[in-house]
Protein backbone atom coordinates (compact mmCIF):
# COMPACT_ATOMS: atom_id res chain seq x y z
CA UNK A 1 0.00 0.00 0.00
CA UNK A 2 2.78 2.30 0.99
CA UNK A 3 4.77 1.43 -2.07
CA UNK A 4 1.72 1.98 -4.25
CA UNK A 5 1.58 5.61 -3.34
CA UNK A 6 5.28 6.20 -3.15
CA UNK A 7 6.41 4.77 -6.43
CA UNK A 8 5.19 7.57 -8.84
CA UNK A 9 6.55 10.34 -6.66
CA UNK A 10 9.89 8.62 -6.31
CA UNK A 11 10.01 8.05 -10.03
CA UNK A 12 9.29 11.73 -10.65
CA UNK A 13 12.04 12.80 -8.30
CA UNK A 14 14.47 10.34 -9.87
CA UNK A 15 13.60 11.71 -13.28
CA UNK A 16 14.23 15.26 -12.10
CA UNK A 17 17.56 14.30 -10.57
CA UNK A 18 18.60 12.38 -13.66
CA UNK A 19 18.06 15.46 -15.79
CA UNK A 20 20.78 17.24 -13.88
CA UNK A 21 23.31 14.46 -13.72
CA UNK A 22 23.18 13.00 -17.23
CA UNK A 23 24.76 14.40 -20.53
CA UNK A 24 23.49 17.80 -21.81
CA UNK A 25 21.07 18.16 -24.69
CA UNK A 26 22.62 18.41 -28.14
CA UNK A 27 21.01 19.50 -31.40
CA UNK A 28 22.46 20.10 -34.88
CA UNK A 29 21.45 23.77 -34.74
CA UNK A 30 23.26 24.22 -31.42
CA UNK A 31 26.40 22.57 -32.76
CA UNK A 32 26.35 24.75 -35.88
CA UNK A 33 25.81 27.83 -33.80
CA UNK A 34 28.74 26.96 -31.56
CA UNK A 35 30.96 26.48 -34.58
CA UNK A 36 29.92 29.83 -36.00
CA UNK A 37 30.48 31.46 -32.64
CA UNK A 38 34.01 30.07 -32.40
CA UNK A 39 34.72 31.37 -35.86
CA UNK A 40 33.52 34.89 -35.23
CA UNK A 41 35.26 35.00 -31.87
CA UNK A 42 38.55 34.44 -33.61
CA UNK A 43 38.00 37.22 -36.14
CA UNK A 44 40.47 40.00 -35.33
CA UNK A 45 38.10 42.73 -36.56
CA UNK A 46 35.28 41.81 -34.22
CA UNK A 47 36.82 43.45 -31.15
CA UNK A 48 37.40 46.67 -33.05
CA UNK A 49 34.17 46.95 -34.99
CA UNK A 50 31.41 44.96 -33.24
CA UNK A 51 32.24 44.65 -29.56
CA UNK A 52 28.68 45.32 -28.39
CA UNK A 53 27.10 42.90 -30.87
CA UNK A 54 29.65 40.22 -29.96
CA UNK A 55 28.74 40.67 -26.29
CA UNK A 56 25.06 40.18 -27.10
CA UNK A 57 25.82 37.12 -29.24
CA UNK A 58 28.02 35.80 -26.47
CA UNK A 59 25.21 36.20 -23.92
CA UNK A 60 22.75 34.41 -26.19
CA UNK A 61 25.29 31.66 -26.78
CA UNK A 62 25.69 31.24 -23.06
CA UNK A 63 21.89 31.04 -22.64
CA UNK A 64 21.73 28.32 -25.26
CA UNK A 65 24.60 26.42 -23.66
CA UNK A 66 22.96 26.69 -20.21
CA UNK A 67 19.70 25.46 -21.66
CA UNK A 68 21.52 22.51 -23.12
CA UNK A 69 23.35 21.79 -19.86
CA UNK A 70 20.04 21.91 -17.99
CA UNK A 71 19.10 19.18 -20.40
CA UNK A 72 16.06 21.05 -21.55
CA UNK A 73 14.06 19.81 -24.53
CA UNK A 74 15.60 20.08 -27.99
CA UNK A 75 12.88 22.51 -28.93
CA UNK A 76 13.79 24.85 -26.05
CA UNK A 77 17.53 24.57 -26.75
CA UNK A 78 16.93 25.28 -30.42
CA UNK A 79 14.96 28.40 -29.57
CA UNK A 80 17.96 29.76 -27.65
CA UNK A 81 20.40 28.52 -30.27
CA UNK A 82 18.41 30.27 -32.99
CA UNK A 83 18.55 33.56 -31.13
CA UNK A 84 22.31 33.13 -30.63
CA UNK A 85 22.85 32.21 -34.24
CA UNK A 86 20.99 35.25 -35.56
CA UNK A 87 22.94 37.48 -33.17
CA UNK A 88 26.20 35.99 -34.44
CA UNK A 89 25.09 36.72 -37.98
CA UNK A 90 24.17 40.25 -36.90
CA UNK A 91 27.63 40.69 -35.41
CA UNK A 92 29.10 39.55 -38.70
CA UNK A 93 27.00 42.03 -40.68
CA UNK A 94 27.86 44.91 -38.38
CA UNK A 95 31.51 44.00 -38.73
CA UNK A 96 31.21 43.88 -42.52
CA UNK A 97 29.53 47.26 -42.52
CA UNK A 98 32.22 48.82 -40.34
CA UNK A 99 34.98 47.31 -42.46
CA UNK A 100 33.30 48.68 -45.60
CA UNK A 101 33.00 52.09 -43.97
CA UNK A 102 36.65 52.00 -42.99
CA UNK A 103 37.48 51.06 -46.58
CA UNK A 104 35.42 54.01 -47.78
CA UNK A 105 37.28 56.36 -45.47
CA UNK A 106 40.64 55.00 -46.61
CA UNK A 107 39.58 55.15 -50.24
CA UNK A 108 38.42 58.73 -49.84
CA UNK A 109 41.77 59.61 -48.38
CA UNK A 110 43.58 57.88 -51.23
CA UNK A 111 41.30 59.56 -53.75
CA UNK A 112 42.24 62.92 -52.29
CA UNK A 113 45.90 61.97 -52.50
CA UNK A 114 45.53 60.92 -56.13
CA UNK A 115 43.69 64.12 -56.98
CA UNK A 116 46.44 66.09 -55.34
CA UNK A 117 48.98 64.17 -57.38
CA UNK A 118 46.93 64.90 -60.48
CA UNK A 119 46.84 68.61 -59.70
CA UNK A 120 50.57 68.55 -59.10
CA UNK A 121 51.03 66.74 -62.38
CA UNK A 122 48.84 69.20 -64.22
CA UNK A 123 50.67 72.08 -62.65
CA UNK A 124 54.02 70.56 -63.64
CA UNK A 125 52.81 69.96 -67.15
CA UNK A 126 51.42 73.47 -67.41
CA UNK A 127 54.76 74.71 -66.17
CA UNK A 128 56.58 72.64 -68.74
CA UNK A 129 54.23 73.88 -71.45
CA UNK A 130 54.84 77.44 -70.39
CA UNK A 131 58.58 76.89 -70.54
CA UNK A 132 58.24 75.33 -73.96
CA UNK A 133 56.12 78.25 -75.09
CA UNK A 134 58.74 80.62 -73.77
CA UNK A 135 61.48 78.76 -75.61
CA UNK A 136 59.35 78.78 -78.75
CA UNK A 137 58.78 82.51 -78.32
CA UNK A 138 62.51 83.08 -77.92
CA UNK A 139 63.19 80.97 -80.99
CA UNK A 140 60.58 82.93 -82.92
CA UNK A 141 62.15 86.15 -81.74
CA UNK A 142 65.57 84.99 -82.88
CA UNK A 143 64.07 83.89 -86.15
CA UNK A 144 62.45 87.28 -86.56
CA UNK A 145 65.73 89.01 -85.78
CA UNK A 146 67.48 86.83 -88.34
CA UNK A 147 64.78 87.60 -90.91
CA UNK A 148 65.14 91.29 -90.18
CA UNK A 149 68.90 91.06 -90.59
CA UNK A 150 68.36 89.29 -93.89
CA UNK A 151 65.88 91.94 -94.97
CA UNK A 152 68.35 94.63 -94.05
CA UNK A 153 71.08 92.83 -95.96
CA UNK A 154 68.74 92.52 -98.93
CA UNK A 155 67.95 96.21 -98.66
CA UNK A 156 71.65 97.00 -98.58
CA UNK A 157 72.16 94.77 -101.61
CA UNK A 158 69.32 96.54 -103.38
CA UNK A 159 70.82 99.88 -102.50
CA UNK A 160 74.20 98.70 -103.75
CA UNK A 161 72.62 97.49 -106.96
CA UNK A 162 70.77 100.76 -107.32
CA UNK A 163 73.95 102.65 -106.69
CA UNK A 164 75.73 100.49 -109.27
CA UNK A 165 72.91 101.05 -111.74
CA UNK A 166 73.04 104.76 -111.12
CA UNK A 167 76.78 104.74 -111.49
CA UNK A 168 76.49 102.81 -114.73
CA UNK A 169 73.79 105.17 -115.91
CA UNK A 170 75.94 108.10 -114.91
CA UNK A 171 78.88 106.59 -116.76
CA UNK A 172 76.71 106.01 -119.80
CA UNK A 173 75.38 109.53 -119.58
CA UNK A 174 78.91 110.78 -119.11
CA UNK A 175 80.05 108.79 -122.13
CA UNK A 176 77.09 110.07 -124.12
CA UNK A 177 77.85 113.56 -122.96
CA UNK A 178 81.47 113.12 -123.93
CA UNK A 179 80.45 111.77 -127.33
CA UNK A 180 78.06 114.67 -127.77
CA UNK A 181 80.78 116.99 -126.64
CA UNK A 182 83.17 115.46 -129.14
CA UNK A 183 80.57 115.74 -131.87
CA UNK A 184 79.96 119.34 -130.94
CA UNK A 185 83.70 119.93 -130.83
CA UNK A 186 84.08 118.32 -134.23
CA UNK A 187 81.28 120.42 -135.63
CA UNK A 188 82.85 123.53 -134.18
CA UNK A 189 86.20 122.60 -135.68
CA UNK A 190 84.57 121.96 -139.03
CA UNK A 191 82.43 125.09 -138.92
CA UNK A 192 84.98 127.14 -140.87
CA UNK A 193 85.20 124.48 -143.55
CA UNK A 194 81.51 124.70 -144.56
CA UNK A 195 81.03 121.03 -143.75
CA UNK A 196 77.72 119.40 -144.60
CA UNK A 197 76.15 116.40 -142.96
CA UNK A 198 75.09 113.91 -145.61
CA UNK A 199 74.08 110.27 -145.50
CA UNK A 200 77.70 109.33 -146.25
CA UNK A 201 78.89 111.34 -143.25
CA UNK A 202 80.37 114.79 -142.93
CA UNK A 203 81.42 116.13 -146.33
CA UNK A 204 83.73 119.13 -146.84
CA UNK A 205 83.77 120.66 -150.26
CA UNK A 206 86.88 122.51 -151.47
CA UNK A 207 85.66 124.75 -154.32
CA UNK A 208 87.31 125.55 -157.65
CA UNK A 209 88.63 128.83 -156.34
CA UNK A 210 90.98 127.01 -153.97
CA UNK A 211 92.89 125.58 -156.91
CA UNK A 212 94.69 127.34 -159.70
CA UNK A 213 92.76 127.34 -163.00
CA UNK A 214 93.37 124.04 -164.76
CA UNK A 215 95.92 123.28 -162.06
CA UNK A 216 96.04 120.79 -159.24
CA UNK A 217 98.01 122.89 -156.78
CA UNK A 218 96.22 124.48 -153.91
CA UNK A 219 95.97 128.24 -153.55
CA UNK A 220 96.99 129.77 -150.22
CA UNK A 221 93.29 129.78 -149.24
CA UNK A 222 93.14 126.10 -150.20
CA UNK A 223 96.20 125.42 -148.03
CA UNK A 224 94.48 127.12 -145.08
CA UNK A 225 91.46 124.90 -145.57
CA UNK A 226 93.72 121.86 -145.75
CA UNK A 227 95.46 123.00 -142.58
CA UNK A 228 92.12 123.23 -140.75
CA UNK A 229 91.23 119.74 -141.95
CA UNK A 230 94.60 118.44 -140.81
CA UNK A 231 93.96 119.97 -137.37
CA UNK A 232 90.60 118.20 -137.19
CA UNK A 233 92.18 114.89 -138.17
CA UNK A 234 94.90 115.35 -135.58
CA UNK A 235 92.32 115.99 -132.90
CA UNK A 236 90.21 112.96 -134.04
CA UNK A 237 92.87 110.29 -134.56
CA UNK A 238 90.34 107.50 -135.18
CA UNK A 239 88.80 109.20 -138.17
CA UNK A 240 89.96 108.78 -141.76
CA UNK A 241 89.15 110.75 -144.95
CA UNK A 242 88.16 109.89 -148.52
CA UNK A 243 89.28 112.62 -150.92
CA UNK A 244 87.23 112.72 -154.16
CA UNK A 245 88.05 114.95 -157.15
CA UNK A 246 85.44 116.21 -159.72
CA UNK A 247 85.52 118.42 -162.84
CA UNK A 248 83.02 120.06 -165.24
CA UNK A 249 82.27 118.50 -168.59
CA UNK A 250 84.48 120.92 -170.58
CA UNK A 251 87.28 119.14 -172.43
CA UNK A 252 88.11 115.50 -172.88
CA UNK A 253 86.80 113.11 -170.27
CA UNK A 254 90.15 111.41 -169.86
CA UNK A 255 91.80 114.76 -169.24
CA UNK A 256 89.08 115.63 -166.72
CA UNK A 257 89.57 112.24 -165.07
CA UNK A 258 93.29 112.81 -164.76
CA UNK A 259 92.78 116.38 -163.50
CA UNK A 260 90.31 115.28 -160.81
CA UNK A 261 92.73 112.61 -159.60
CA UNK A 262 95.61 115.07 -159.48
CA UNK A 263 93.61 117.63 -157.50
CA UNK A 264 92.54 114.94 -155.01
CA UNK A 265 96.13 113.76 -154.73
CA UNK A 266 97.39 117.29 -154.10
CA UNK A 267 94.99 117.57 -151.18
CA UNK A 268 96.35 114.31 -149.90
CA UNK A 269 99.91 115.49 -150.29
CA UNK A 270 99.11 118.71 -148.45
CA UNK A 271 97.54 116.72 -145.58
CA UNK A 272 100.55 114.37 -145.45
CA UNK A 273 102.86 117.38 -145.33
CA UNK A 274 100.84 118.54 -142.35
CA UNK A 275 101.63 115.29 -140.54
CA UNK A 276 98.61 113.10 -141.34
CA UNK A 277 99.49 109.44 -141.98
CA UNK A 278 98.96 108.34 -145.61
CA UNK A 279 96.94 105.27 -144.59
CA UNK A 280 94.27 107.58 -143.14
CA UNK A 281 93.74 109.19 -146.57
CA UNK A 282 92.09 107.54 -149.57
CA UNK A 283 92.00 109.28 -152.96
CA UNK A 284 89.58 108.92 -155.93
CA UNK A 285 89.19 110.87 -159.18
CA UNK A 286 85.73 110.85 -160.74
CA UNK A 287 86.35 113.30 -163.65
CA UNK A 288 83.17 114.92 -164.95
CA UNK A 289 80.88 112.37 -163.26
CA UNK A 290 78.55 113.25 -160.39
CA UNK A 291 77.98 116.94 -161.16
CA UNK A 292 76.29 118.99 -158.50
CA UNK A 293 75.05 121.66 -160.98
CA UNK A 294 74.38 122.18 -164.72
CA UNK A 295 77.41 122.33 -167.06
CA UNK A 296 75.63 124.73 -169.43
CA UNK A 297 76.62 127.94 -167.70
CA UNK A 298 79.78 129.27 -166.08
CA UNK A 299 78.59 129.30 -162.46
CA UNK A 300 77.29 125.74 -162.71
CA UNK A 301 80.54 124.56 -164.18
CA UNK A 302 82.46 126.33 -161.43
CA UNK A 303 80.38 124.44 -158.79
CA UNK A 304 81.10 121.16 -160.52
CA UNK A 305 84.86 121.77 -160.37
CA UNK A 306 85.55 120.73 -156.79
CA UNK A 307 87.16 118.34 -154.34
CA UNK A 308 84.92 116.64 -151.77
CA UNK A 309 86.43 115.29 -148.58
CA UNK A 310 84.28 112.67 -146.80
CA UNK A 311 85.06 112.37 -143.12
CA UNK A 312 84.68 108.90 -141.70
CA UNK A 313 82.66 108.07 -138.59
CA UNK A 314 84.40 107.68 -135.20
CA UNK A 315 85.53 104.11 -136.06
CA UNK A 316 87.32 105.21 -139.28
CA UNK A 317 84.89 103.81 -141.90
CA UNK A 318 83.84 105.80 -144.98
CA UNK A 319 81.15 104.90 -147.46
CA UNK A 320 82.33 104.59 -151.05
CA UNK A 321 80.29 106.29 -153.66
CA UNK B 1 -0.69 3.76 7.76
CA UNK B 2 -2.56 6.96 8.13
CA UNK B 3 0.68 8.71 8.80
CA UNK B 4 2.24 7.21 5.77
CA UNK B 5 -0.74 8.22 3.72
CA UNK B 6 -0.49 11.78 4.94
CA UNK B 7 3.16 11.94 4.03
CA UNK B 8 2.39 10.49 0.63
CA UNK B 9 -0.39 12.92 -0.08
CA UNK B 10 1.76 15.80 1.12
CA UNK B 11 4.48 14.72 -1.24
CA UNK B 12 1.99 14.41 -4.08
CA UNK B 13 0.53 17.83 -3.39
CA UNK B 14 3.99 19.30 -3.27
CA UNK B 15 4.92 17.76 -6.58
CA UNK B 16 1.69 18.91 -8.19
CA UNK B 17 2.11 22.40 -6.80
CA UNK B 18 5.64 22.57 -8.14
CA UNK B 19 4.43 21.45 -11.55
CA UNK B 20 1.60 23.97 -11.48
CA UNK B 21 4.01 26.73 -10.53
CA UNK B 22 6.31 25.79 -13.33
CA UNK B 23 3.54 25.72 -15.93
CA UNK B 24 0.55 27.80 -14.87
CA UNK B 25 2.29 30.34 -12.66
CA UNK B 26 4.60 31.23 -15.42
CA UNK B 27 1.82 31.59 -17.96
CA UNK B 28 -0.07 34.27 -16.12
CA UNK B 29 3.06 36.31 -15.25
CA UNK B 30 4.38 36.22 -18.87
CA UNK B 31 1.69 38.52 -20.29
CA UNK B 32 3.58 41.74 -19.64
CA UNK B 33 7.03 40.77 -21.01
CA UNK B 34 5.37 39.22 -24.04
CA UNK B 35 3.45 42.42 -24.75
CA UNK B 36 6.64 44.46 -24.42
CA UNK B 37 8.64 42.11 -26.58
CA UNK B 38 6.00 42.06 -29.32
CA UNK B 39 5.97 45.86 -29.35
CA UNK B 40 9.77 46.08 -29.47
CA UNK B 41 9.92 43.47 -32.20
CA UNK B 42 7.31 45.26 -34.28
CA UNK B 43 9.42 48.40 -34.07
CA UNK B 44 12.47 46.37 -35.10
CA UNK B 45 10.61 44.91 -38.11
CA UNK B 46 9.40 48.39 -39.11
CA UNK B 47 12.94 49.78 -38.85
CA UNK B 48 14.33 46.92 -40.93
CA UNK B 49 11.66 47.49 -43.59
CA UNK B 50 12.53 51.20 -43.62
CA UNK B 51 16.20 50.33 -44.14
CA UNK B 52 15.42 48.31 -47.30
CA UNK B 53 15.66 44.99 -45.42
CA UNK B 54 13.20 43.41 -47.87
CA UNK B 55 15.52 44.30 -50.75
CA UNK B 56 18.86 43.27 -49.24
CA UNK B 57 17.75 40.44 -46.87
CA UNK B 58 14.47 39.01 -48.18
CA UNK B 59 14.77 35.70 -46.29
CA UNK B 60 15.27 37.31 -42.87
CA UNK B 61 12.58 39.93 -43.53
CA UNK B 62 10.04 37.29 -44.52
CA UNK B 63 10.90 35.22 -41.44
CA UNK B 64 10.58 38.25 -39.17
CA UNK B 65 7.18 39.22 -40.59
CA UNK B 66 5.90 35.63 -40.40
CA UNK B 67 6.99 35.32 -36.80
CA UNK B 68 5.47 38.70 -35.92
CA UNK B 69 2.14 37.58 -37.36
CA UNK B 70 2.30 34.32 -35.43
CA UNK B 71 3.33 36.18 -32.26
CA UNK B 72 0.27 38.40 -32.62
CA UNK B 73 -1.93 35.35 -33.09
CA UNK B 74 -0.44 33.80 -29.96
CA UNK B 75 -1.07 37.03 -28.05
CA UNK B 76 -4.71 36.94 -29.15
CA UNK B 77 -4.92 33.34 -27.96
CA UNK B 78 -3.32 34.43 -24.66
CA UNK B 79 -0.44 32.01 -25.34
CA UNK B 80 2.07 34.49 -24.02
CA UNK B 81 4.95 32.07 -23.83
CA UNK B 82 4.77 31.29 -27.53
CA UNK B 83 4.18 34.97 -28.31
CA UNK B 84 7.29 35.97 -26.37
CA UNK B 85 9.44 33.33 -28.06
CA UNK B 86 8.19 34.28 -31.53
CA UNK B 87 8.59 37.99 -30.83
CA UNK B 88 12.17 37.45 -29.67
CA UNK B 89 12.95 35.51 -32.83
CA UNK B 90 11.24 38.10 -35.03
CA UNK B 91 13.33 40.78 -33.35
CA UNK B 92 16.69 39.11 -34.07
CA UNK B 93 15.53 38.30 -37.60
CA UNK B 94 14.56 41.93 -38.19
CA UNK B 95 17.78 43.28 -36.70
CA UNK B 96 19.79 40.90 -38.84
CA UNK B 97 17.84 41.98 -41.94
CA UNK B 98 18.49 45.65 -41.18
CA UNK B 99 22.15 44.98 -40.51
CA UNK B 100 22.50 43.04 -43.74
CA UNK B 101 20.91 45.91 -45.66
CA UNK B 102 23.23 48.41 -43.98
CA UNK B 103 26.36 46.38 -44.64
CA UNK B 104 25.34 45.73 -48.26
CA UNK B 105 24.85 49.47 -48.80
CA UNK B 106 28.18 50.28 -47.19
CA UNK B 107 29.81 47.61 -49.32
CA UNK B 108 28.23 49.12 -52.45
CA UNK B 109 29.56 52.56 -51.53
CA UNK B 110 32.96 51.06 -50.90
CA UNK B 111 32.91 49.21 -54.22
CA UNK B 112 31.89 52.35 -56.11
CA UNK B 113 34.66 54.29 -54.47
CA UNK B 114 37.17 51.56 -55.27
CA UNK B 115 36.07 51.75 -58.91
CA UNK B 116 36.54 55.52 -58.83
CA UNK B 117 39.96 55.00 -57.33
CA UNK B 118 40.94 52.53 -60.00
CA UNK B 119 39.91 55.00 -62.71
CA UNK B 120 41.77 57.80 -60.96
CA UNK B 121 44.91 55.70 -60.65
CA UNK B 122 44.75 54.82 -64.34
CA UNK B 123 44.33 58.47 -65.24
CA UNK B 124 47.25 59.39 -63.06
CA UNK B 125 49.42 56.70 -64.62
CA UNK B 126 48.43 57.82 -68.08
CA UNK B 127 49.16 61.43 -67.20
CA UNK B 128 52.53 60.42 -65.77
CA UNK B 129 53.45 58.33 -68.77
CA UNK B 130 52.25 60.90 -71.27
CA UNK B 131 55.16 62.03 -73.43
CA UNK B 132 55.91 65.65 -72.79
Amino acid sequence: MKNYYRTPAALAIVALMAACSSTPTSTPLLENTRAEYRQIEQNSNVGTYAQLELKQASDAMREANLSAERRESAEKVDKQAYLARQKIALTQEVMKKKVAEADVAAAAKERDAIRLAQRTNEANQANASAQQAQLAAQAAQQEAARAQAQAEQAQRNTQDAQRATEEARAKTAEAQARTAQLEAQLEAQLADLAAKKTERGIVITLGDVLFGTDQSSLTPDGMRSAQKLADVLRQNPMRTVLVEGFTDSTGAASYNQELSSRRAASVRDALMQMGIASQRISVRGYGQDHPVAGNDNASGRQLNRRVEIVLSDASGVTKQR
Amino acid sequence: MMNNNTVSSLLTVCALAAAALTLGGCTSSMKEPATTSVAVSKAAVDNAAGADGAQFAPVEMAAARDKMARANQAMAAKDYKTALALADQAQVDAKLAQSKANSAKAQAVSNALQDDLRVLREELNRANNKPQ
